[in-house]
């Protein structure tokens, strides 16, 4: 039995997607766990499966409230949420512009 | 008798009763932090002292002033005459993955390690509501990342009480080892694929996960949201019971937490186990893992004094007039792990883009060219390499191309995992099972360093326990006795849907069963006062 | 040169008019408040907090997917839809995916040249907004007040066929947002917004060529401008041997030009899958037939009936469809109203557009009744007052909340319809113009309008000018 790999170029475009960089030792690491994860989850293409069923998103299915009714709840503190960010101007979050975006 | 080491049960009578104050079991629990845990985890923890490593450094923080400040709320009300709640004055910890308004709340990861919520999670706030006394934050692999709690960003990470050299499993490491060294009473854990149970095996105390929606998941930082469960950690089964009747309940907050009533958990207790059905199954007698490079399965016992203990349990039941059921087939159980490494990356990936460096947590202190390099920085900086290995897997398994072989399958071998209970737990079914009895892990604790950096293998130490986690129905682990090196063995009872009644009952008579068995008498090495060479 | 024609497919998002946001308890609207004032730990994207779908927003998105003739699933799902950028605080959106709540549908627009052009809809699903971001200095401020508004995207297929087609739709579809109550539509604020997918290909061939997609035409000159100019480009380039590529377009309304943003081909994988934290959205077929069957007419169909019922005009009908609360009170005041449906059309049109103008009201918000309307109109047909003091009255009315009837007694404008009296007051006006009664009767007979603004200024305009001119004939060529 062989076994995918992910490709180097698949792994650096993962890497991208995920707004991570790695450093090389980092990646060299990474880059085998997963082959090595991808390895245990081939077990799952040698499942015979019964045609009829069906992906479960949750095991158990909750059963939980209806939607809510539609009313206004504020919350009490929005200035504390504004807080928390790394850097603000005039109650706002400030971030550097996005290159070559609108 | 110390106050540490009464069950919570009987701190909340002894509070409630005015014989002991709450304020004085919050000093014993802090002397006995201060005498057990050694320095916190920390991001820069420096150079430690040899003495730290027989230490528990279960909490990255110690929450003495709050802790005191609730202590006292309890005596007052007691004093005024008014209801104290069910756990007044109980002890508690909890994982450092629920957000407490106003105390810090990390995670274990550098990239929220600054991060103080303006919320309460429920379950938190139902046990302060009910008179516990949070003492602090405990340590967990980063994210619930793991199974030993070494991949936590605080270091040093948790150590297993019953000897130090030993992991106390994981995530839920620091909730395991805080409840066994009797730094806590209670704990509050989270269990997306064994991370409550697993540690508590290894540390040689009782933990539930719940079904899935019993307790409420807001204000738990997510990791697997199909999957995650908070649930009790105690000494003794009576104290889970007691910890979830408190925290169980629909949350409005949460959608998917269930409209079910609240069973009387503790008055379940009261029944004895005659006349129920326990299984034992062949497929939780062994354990699958694939060759790294192959993929082949391989299977391999499980340690044996693990196995010999779920026998000896339920011969113990067997005499107590339960009936054993054998050779009850869960043939999927196998593909838990394949299962779990597809759909728990997949929401674990989604669930981690929120932290970007934009709104709260760490953001990367160089200069950067954009947007683009303020996120890729932040996140390479911020996260450990268990969140990035999780990324990637997750990003690669639910991209476009691919979802369809791995992730809609992954969902569907979930459903034929979940058909294997409902077919055990069937009341026309061939088995009708009142609760399946296998062993928690496969093996005891294992050493630091032992399994760490493979993930592989740390993740198939969840195999045992992964299973409910996919079908969403309640199991209960406790001690079942010490292995050959004298570490805690974990037996395990699954129920079938919101029937955490049944297990909590099954657990506590098999308890008072063996309540004079000699290994009940054995103490983790972190209590017996000794310091090791 | 050869013949082409434009293939347009629009991308519009809704934004649903409910109390609050879809998936928290902040309000929905936030136009006024300053930023990040109207944010929660859910909507700005906290650890550890989850969604909780607002009913409300469901039951609004049924509704439009009824009214676009859309079948309404029973069961339909929210999914993740993954990426980053600074207006998603989750780094997520959660939107509906492949199991939306409506699915086919279609939008009628009635064209200049008297045809229909039917509009079919591919799909209506439920999402979340985005929040706002601006950039100063070069560096953007991040905005999360609108995080976390309902709104239904609903895409067409590619029926449209001009700019004017475009703008056509998003009017009609202004409309019917209104009509139906599910949005306030106004562009301006961003309720219905507008991106454009534009190819061409020759006229009488059936192929979809290379598309290319432009974003932000957010009003209705916009859509028609930003189409006619893509197609003119896309026209002169392929005339010139080059070929359309795959381009997102920006609309710069304020130069009227379109710039590239990006090419289309690195589009992100934005890994979908189902939300684990929201439940499906069921709706029973008892729940959908319920929507189904309460939706009031539509603006076409009651277009279509007031020509027809009513004997409008096409323009006439189509005024007083504009607007449902417009064609309701029409339609409760021919009710009320004896007479000529046209005659009430008329004063629909003419004065009391005039009051809900200057009032700034819409017709359900008038005091005025429609039934206060039809008695002046018909108090008016029959000769109780003058024209002019019907049309003074809706103001009165909707002033002072009287009926119309109890302001003419009051105020005492009835026309004078007694005949003794109205003869005395006349006989008085001929005594006093001694010199007028004498060349009348040597035949200046055209001062008899003179007469007549006499008795008028003396009767403060109460004077029945009919009876008036009766009396002053009879009385002046009595000798």
């Amino acid at each position: 039995m062989t076994t995918k790999r992910i490709s180097p170029e698949l792994f650096e475009k993962l890497v991208g997607l995920a707004a991570l960089e790695l450093t090389a030792e980092e990646s060299t690491y990474l880059f085998e766990e997963m082959n090595h994860q991808l390895a245990s989850v081939e077990a799952l293409s040698q499942i015979p499966l019964p045609e009829d069923v069906e992906p479960s998103l949750h095991g158990l299915e909750p059963k939980g409230l209806p939607p809510r009714p539609d009313e206004w709840k504020p919350f009490a503190h929005p200035e504390a949420i504004i807080a928390l960010a790394p850097e603000t101007e005039d109650g706002m979050i400030v971030v550097p512009d996005v290159k070559g975006a609108k | 008798m110390s106050l540490t080491q009464l069950s919570a049960f009987e701190v909340a009578h002894k509070v409630r009763t005015g014989e002991v104050k709450a304020a004085e079991f919050a000093q014993a629990a802090l002397e006995q932090i201060r005498a057990v845990d050694g320095v916190s985890g920390s991001l820069n923890p420096g150079e430690l002292d040899p003495i730290e490593e027989s230490k528990v450094h279960a909490f990255i923080q110690v929450t003495q002033d709050k802790a005191i400040e609730q202590a006292e709320k309890v005596d007052q009300k007691i004093a005024n005459g008014d209801e104290p709640g069910l756990l007044a004055g109980v002890p508690l910890s909890v994982k450092d993955i629920f957000c407490v308004e106003g105390t810090r709340t990390t995670a274990a990861s550098k990239i929220i390690a600054n991060f103080v919520p303006p919320y309460t999670a429920t379950a938190v706030q139902r046990l302060v509501d009910a008179g516990a006394i949070v003492l602090g934050k405990v340590n967990l692999d980063e994210f619930t990342f793991g199974s030993s709690n070494e991949s936590s960003a605080f270091q040093p990470s948790t150590s297993n009480p019953w000897n130090t050299e030993y992991v106390p499993g994981g995530s839920s490491g620091g909730s395991a080892a805080s409840v066994a060294a009797q730094e806590v009473a209670l704990s509050l854990g989270t269990d997306t694929g064994g991370s409550i149970r697993q540690p508590a095996a290894f540390c040689g105390v009782v933990g539930l996960k719940p079904s899935y929606g019993r307790v409420s998941r807001l204000g738990l930082i997510a990791f697997a949201s199909s999957l995650d469960c908070p649930g009790p950690l105690s000494r003794n089964v009576r104290d889970s019971a007691l910890m979830l009747q408190v925290m169980a309940g629909n949350d409005p907050k949460d959608s998917t937490s269930s409209t079910l009533p609240v069973d009387d958990y503790l008055g379940a207790l009261e029944q004895d186990v005659k006349g129920l059905r326990i299984g034992l199954s062949p497929d939780y007698e062994a354990v699958y893992y694939p060759d790294l490079e192959s993929g082949e399965l391989h299977s391999e016992p499980i340690q044996k004094g693990v196995r010999e203990a779920v026998l000896r349990a339920a011969e113990t039941l067997a005499k107590a007039g339960a009936e054993i059921v054998e050779n009850v087939p869960m043939p999927n159980t196998r593909y838990g792990i394949p299962a779990y490494f597809v759909i728990s990356r997949v929401e674990a990936a989604s669930n981690l883009h929120r932290f970007d460096g934009v709104k709260y947590g760490y953001r990367t202190p160089e200069a950067v060219e954009d947007l683009n390099e303020l996120y890729r920085r932040s996140r390479a900086e911020g996260f450990g390499l268990e969140p990035k290995l999780r990324i990637l897997m997750g990003m690669y398994v639910s991209a476009a191309e691919h979802a369809s072989s791995y992730y809609q399958k992954a969902l569907k071998v979930r459903s034929m995992i979940r058909s294997d209970f409902e077919h055990a737990f069937d009341p026309q079914g061939a088995y009708r099972l009142d609760a399946l009895l296998t062993s928690t892990t496969a093996t005891t604790a294992f050493k630091r360093k032992a399994v760490y950096g493979n993930s592989v293998l740390m993740q198939y130490s969840d195999q045992m326990t992964v299973a409910s986690n996919h079908a969403g129905v309640p199991a209960l682990t406790m001690p079942g006795g010490l292995d050959e090196n004298g570490l805690p063995i974990g037996i395990q009872l699954i129920g079938n849907d919101f029937r955490e009644e049944m297990i909590l009952r099954i657990g506590n008579a098999y308890e008072q069963l063996t309540a004079d068995d000699a290994w009940r008498k054995v103490r983790p090495q972190v209590l017996q006062g000794e310091v090791r060479a | 040169m050869k013949d082409y024609e434009v293939i347009i497919g629009l991308e519009t998002h809704i934004q649903l008019n409910t109390e609050t946001k879809i998936f928290c308890s902040c309000k929905a609207d936030s136009w006024e408040a300053e930023p990040n004032t109207n944010i929660c730990p859910v909507c700005s994207g906290l650890p550890g907090v989850l969604p909780v779908l607002n009913a409300e927003a469901v039951h609004k998105g049924a509704i439009l997917a009824a009214a676009m003739h859309a079948q309404i699933n029973t069961k339909s799902y929210f999914d993740r839809k993954n990426y980053f950028y600074p207006d998603l605080p989750k780094g997520y959106q959660i939107s509906q995916f492949d199991q939306p709540i409506g699915r086919g549908g279609y939008l009628d627009l009635p064209l200049e040249n008297g045809e229909t052009r039917r509009v079919r809809i591919h799909n209506l699903h439920l999402e979340e907004d985005a929040g706002k971001t601006k950039t100063e200095r070069g560096v953007r401020l991040l905005d999360f007040n609108r995080c976390g508004v309902p709104l239904v995207e609903m895409v067409t297929e590619p029926d449209l066929r001009s700019g004017d087609e475009a703008a056509q739709y998003l009017i009609r579809l202004r409309q019917l947002l209104r009509w139906i109550g599910v949005s306030e539509a106004d562009m301006e604020r961003g309720h219905l917004r507008c991106d454009a997918n534009v190819s061409i290909r020759e006229r009488g061939t059936t192929v979809l060529n290379t598309k290319t997609e432009i974003k932000n035409v957010n009003s209705i000159d916009s859509v028609r401008q930003a189409i006619g100019e893509e197609a003119k480009r896309q026209i002169e380039l392929v005339e010139s041997g080059g070929k359309v590529e795959s381009y997102t377009l920006d609309w710069d309304a304020d130069r009227g030009k379109l710039t590239k943003m990006r090419s289309k081909e690195t589009e992100a994988d934005y890994r979908y899958f189902r939300e684990p934290d929201l439940l499906p959205v069921v709706l029973s077929t008892e729940e959908i037939d319920a929507v189904i069957a309460r939706l009031p007419e539509l603006p076409l169909a009651r277009r279509a009936r007031f020509e027809q019922e009513y004997q409008l005009s096409a323009y006439d009908a189509e005024i007083l469809t504009s607007e449902r609360s417009l064609s309701d009170y029409y339609e409760a005041a021919v009710a009320a109203y004896a007479g000529e449906a046209k005659t009430a059309a008329n004063w629909m049109m003419n004065d009391l557009s005039r009051l809900l103008n200057d009032l700034g009201k819409t017709a359900d918000q008038l005091v005025l009744k429609p039934e206060n309307l039809a008695e002046i109109i018909s108090m008016v047909d029959k000769g109780k007052i003058n024209a002019a003091t019907g049309k003074s009255l809706l103001k009165k009315v909707e002033e002072t909340g009287k009926s119309p009837s109890e302001i003419v007694d009051d105020e005492g404008l009835g026309l004078i319809a007694d005949s003794d009296a109205l003869r005395k007051q006349i006989e008085g006006i001929l005594a006093g113009a001694s010199a007028e009664v004498a060349s009348f009767r040597a035949g200046k007979e055209s001062l008899l309008g003179w007469f007549v603004g006499q008795v008028m200024r003396s009767s403060g305009g109460k004077a029945d000018p009919k009876r008036t001119r009766e009396i002053l004939l009879e009385l002046l060529n009595k000798e």
